[in-house]
């Protein structure tokens, strides 16, 4: 059965994404299902004893204390977490979405959103998470762990929904932005949308060649406008959404390898950070 | 595929736990590093950069974040005839070969054989190991001052009492420093550090063992590296047990394989002895809050730190001192639960358990006892099975023909048993054998229905054989003679 998964915590995200996930499962006519998964914070370092002694019964008395410290939290955070579900569901039952379901999972977020994902048309989730709550202007470390292991269309919702009225295209003419460019030339979720193809780059006619053949992908009904400036990706994209700030931005993501992410930062990363439109990610 | 995210969460999740558990670790591996340089007849120098080397690149390569190692008591009571017998360039070189062999062992999946460990080996593994730590403290504590006695239980309970003031500082360093303080100020005369060799006051530098590169070399440090790998992998994956069940979290044992076999490959080249996982000091990281692979980082580091540059105060620690923490290790390594669990466990997980203790007090080589452990366990186990067995049989209203219903497990143990169940003596025209709710595990086992049928044959029975179940009649099918050809075949198959 095939649905849209979104992805829900503590965050102040979480009702922003259950708006977007209603929006796209009016758009592509599929149901949701809502996930949350139950963090507990690690005992062992919450116990802050640092004797180092070792006496009679010490593994068996050390594992009963861990348990009770983590069992009690996390009968804690399932609470919560019960109540986020249901309070989700609400919401989306109210916007008029029928078809919801609950899934409330324990473990690793990644992990457990990997494993859900393989019903999955979409994937919704926060640009960050409760534990990165503080640091605005941030992406949450999860999103691009997701989206580099997933095989799924990653929606990274911004923390206030407003229903897309256009779609920005970030386009360089690399394999990943022409695989990203033939979904959104065939999908539904932005159907009728207006598309505006933005590549930044220097202004030279292979460039503009590239674009033009980007461009001659839609539907010639459709409303689509190329455009190519120079400058640095992350500025010239932040500018337009700044611009359209009811668009939704469609971009090709981590195209490559982590290590030289590590070195020279990764253009998906900065531009999830410097833009706050929803940003839909395909690999 | 190990990427940056994960090396993050693997390395700088618990920054502050880390740093702190990995310094309370440090201290906790002196003693024993030193302790069992001794017992091991080599310097104390190379039982410490083993430790820090260990510690250190099972950081980076281990499969279990969070899991101590460095140089132990179970390889250490191993190499001792070699160091002896040889020197000390056969131990490296011997350390070496261990570590080659582990990361085969890491290859060929070997973790996979810790299934067949039962729960009661383990726990008599870990009660010889906490034994043979104690055991290798008592030449401090046979003819020594009297004082020496004051001392060790001095130590011992600013351990176990000081917490109860304060958890912010380690006990056994409170009890090192003050033990330490009070004989040198009151110029107390008892064995020191220095008594036991010249602490190195430099980094580790690599060499290339001293030994002549021939088969006969081989042969003389195979069996101790062999030995040494065995015991070392055994006490690895049982802590990796421990802490995984500790921690809540999973493990990679088979990289923690290859990450123990490179580790010791390299400690060999440093002039170290080889090391293996510590369940003590993997449990002191644990409760000290320490549980990605900085800890492990640090506490080797941190090691170093202590001895190059503060070597001169370590010099002048009283073994006394030591002892007391390596008393605490036993102590805390030992399973108390396990002797009163001997009243209400099965006598058999008990006999195990023992049996496991007392073979690796004797011959000083844990492997050995888990070896007679495992094999113990797999014949109670087969008792147990082959008690899963039963024969019933019915006269047919002629008295012509007799049924028998064969049920249960089929194997080696219970083949004479199967055999008893018949009796050849009845003079019939047929005999039917039902054996739908029998199980043949073996060639015994099908040798044995051979050698009835055949029986029964040779009395002018005739015997048919119903309701064998698929493994049941592939192993019949495969194995059995009595329905080929007899000249084919003339000796029965044997187990």
């Amino acid at each position: 059965m095939e649905h849209i998964l979104a992805c829900i915590d503590a965050s102040n995200y979480a009702d922003s994404v259950c708006e977007f996930a209603s929006w796209s499962s009016k758009r592509l006519n599929l149901p949701i299902k809502l996930l949350h998964i139950v963090q507990r914070r690690d005992a062992v370092a919450a116990r802050g004893d640092l004797s180092g002694s070792i006496g009679l019964g010490v593994k068996g008395k050390l594992m009963e204390e861990l348990v009770n410290i983590e069992a009690a939290e996390a009968k804690l955070q399932i609470e919560r977490g019960r109540l986020l579900l249901s309070a989700g569901e609400q919401k989306l039952r109210g916007d008029g979405a029928n078809d919801v379901c609950s899934l409330h999972r324990h473990g690793g977020i990644v992990e457990n959103i990997l494993e859900q994902e393989d019903n999955a048309r979409l994937i919704i989730m926060g640009k960050r998470g409760a534990s990165h709550e503080f640091a605005t202007g941030h992406i949450g470390s999860k999103v691009e762990r997701v989206v580099r292991a997933s095989n799924k269309a990653v929606l990274v919702a911004a923390r206030k929904f407003v229903e897309p009225n256009s779609v920005i295209f970030a386009y360089d003419a690399s394999p990943a932005a022409n695989r990203a460019l033939e979904r959104l030339a065939n999908s539904t979720l932005f159907a009728n949308l207006p598309i505006k193809i933005i590549m930044a780059d220097m202004d030279i006619d292979a460039h503009r060649l590239a674009l033009t053949q980007a461009a001659a992908k839609f539907d010639p009904e459709r409303d689509v406008e190329a455009i190519l400036e120079q400058g640095k990706p992350e500025a010239v994209i932040a500018k337009f959404t700044q611009q359209f700030a009811q668009s939704i931005l469609v971009m090709g993501a981590y195209g490559h390898s982590p290590i030289r992410n590590l070195i020279v930062g990764s253009t998906t990363t900065a531009m999830i950070r410097t833009v706050n439109v929803p940003v839909l990610l395909v690999r | 595929m190990p990427n940056f995210l994960t090396m993050k969460r693997e390395w700088f999740s618990n920054v502050r736990g880390d740093i702190l558990a990995g310094i309370v670790v440090a201290l906790a591996l002196i003693p024993e590093a030193i302790g069992f340089s001794i017992i091991a007849g080599v310097d104390p120098r190379v039982g410490l950069y083993a430790s820090f080397s260990i510690a250190v690149i099972i950081s980076l390569v281990g499969g279990r974040p969070g899991m101590i190692s460095a140089a132990t008591a179970a390889v250490a009571v191993l190499v001792l005839p070699l160091v002896r017998d040889h020197g000390v360039d056969y131990l490296f070189a011997a350390t070496i070969l261990m570590g080659i062999l582990q990361i085969i062992a890491g290859y060929l999946r070997l973790n996979l054989l810790m299934q067949y460990v039962s729960r009661s080996v383990i726990t008599g593994f870990v009660n010889a190991l906490a034994i043979l730590i104690f055991m290798a403290q008592l030449p401090e504590l046979i003819n020594v001052p009297i004082i020496t006695y004051a001392l060790v239980a001095g130590g011992l309970t600013i351990i176990y009492l000081f917490p109860y003031l304060t958890k912010a500082v380690p006990s056994p360093l409170v009890a090192i420093i003050i033990i330490t303080s009070l004989v040198y100020y009151a110029g107390i005369d008892v064995r020191t550090v220095s008594d036991m060799g010249e602490l190195p006051s430099s980094l580790p530098a690599w060499l290339i063992p001293n030994v002549p590169f021939n088969l006969e070399t081989l042969q003389i440090i195979f069996p101790y590296s062999f030995a040494m790998a065995a015991v070392g992998l055994l006490e690895s994956m049982m802590t990796a047990q421990i802490v995984d069940d500790l921690t809540d979290t999973p493990s990679d044992k088979q990289r923690e394989m290859k990450g123990q076999g490179i580790a010791n490959f390299f400690t060999g080249f440093l002039g170290g002895m080889g090391g293996c996982a510590m369940i003590g000091q993997s449990v002191i990281n644990v409760k000290s809050g320490g549980s990605t692979r900085l800890s492990a980082f640090v506490a080797g580091s941190f090691l170093l730190f202590l001895i190059v540059v503060l070597g001169a105060l370590v010099a002048i620690i009283p073994m006394a001192a030591l002892v007391a923490v390596m008393i605490m290790v036993s102590i805390g390594t030992f399973s108390w639960r396990s002797i009163t669990d001997i009243r209400h466990h099965p006598w058999q997980s008990s006999v195990v358990m023992v049996v496991t203790v007392v073979i690796v007090v004797w011959t000083h080589d844990l492997a050995q006892g888990v070896l007679a452990g495992v094999i113990l366990s797999g014949l109670f186990f087969a008792s147990k099975v082959k008690a899963i067995f039963n024969v019933d049989s019915q006269l047919s209203g002629d008295g012509l023909s007799r049924h028998y219903i064969v049920a249960g497990q089929v194997f080696f143990a219970s083949s004479d048993d199967l055999v008893e169940a018949f009796d050849f003596k009845e003079v019939l025209d047929e005999v039917v054998i039902n054996v739908e709710q029998a199980h043949f595990w073996d060639i015994s086992a099908v040798g044995t229905l051979d050698k009835i049928i055949l029986k029964f044959r040779r009395e002018g029975t005739n015997v048919s054989i119903i309701g064998l179940n698929d493994a049941s009649a592939h192993m019949i099918n495969r194995y059995a003679m009595h329905d080929k050809a007899l000249e084919d075949a003339d000796i029965a198959p044997q187990h």
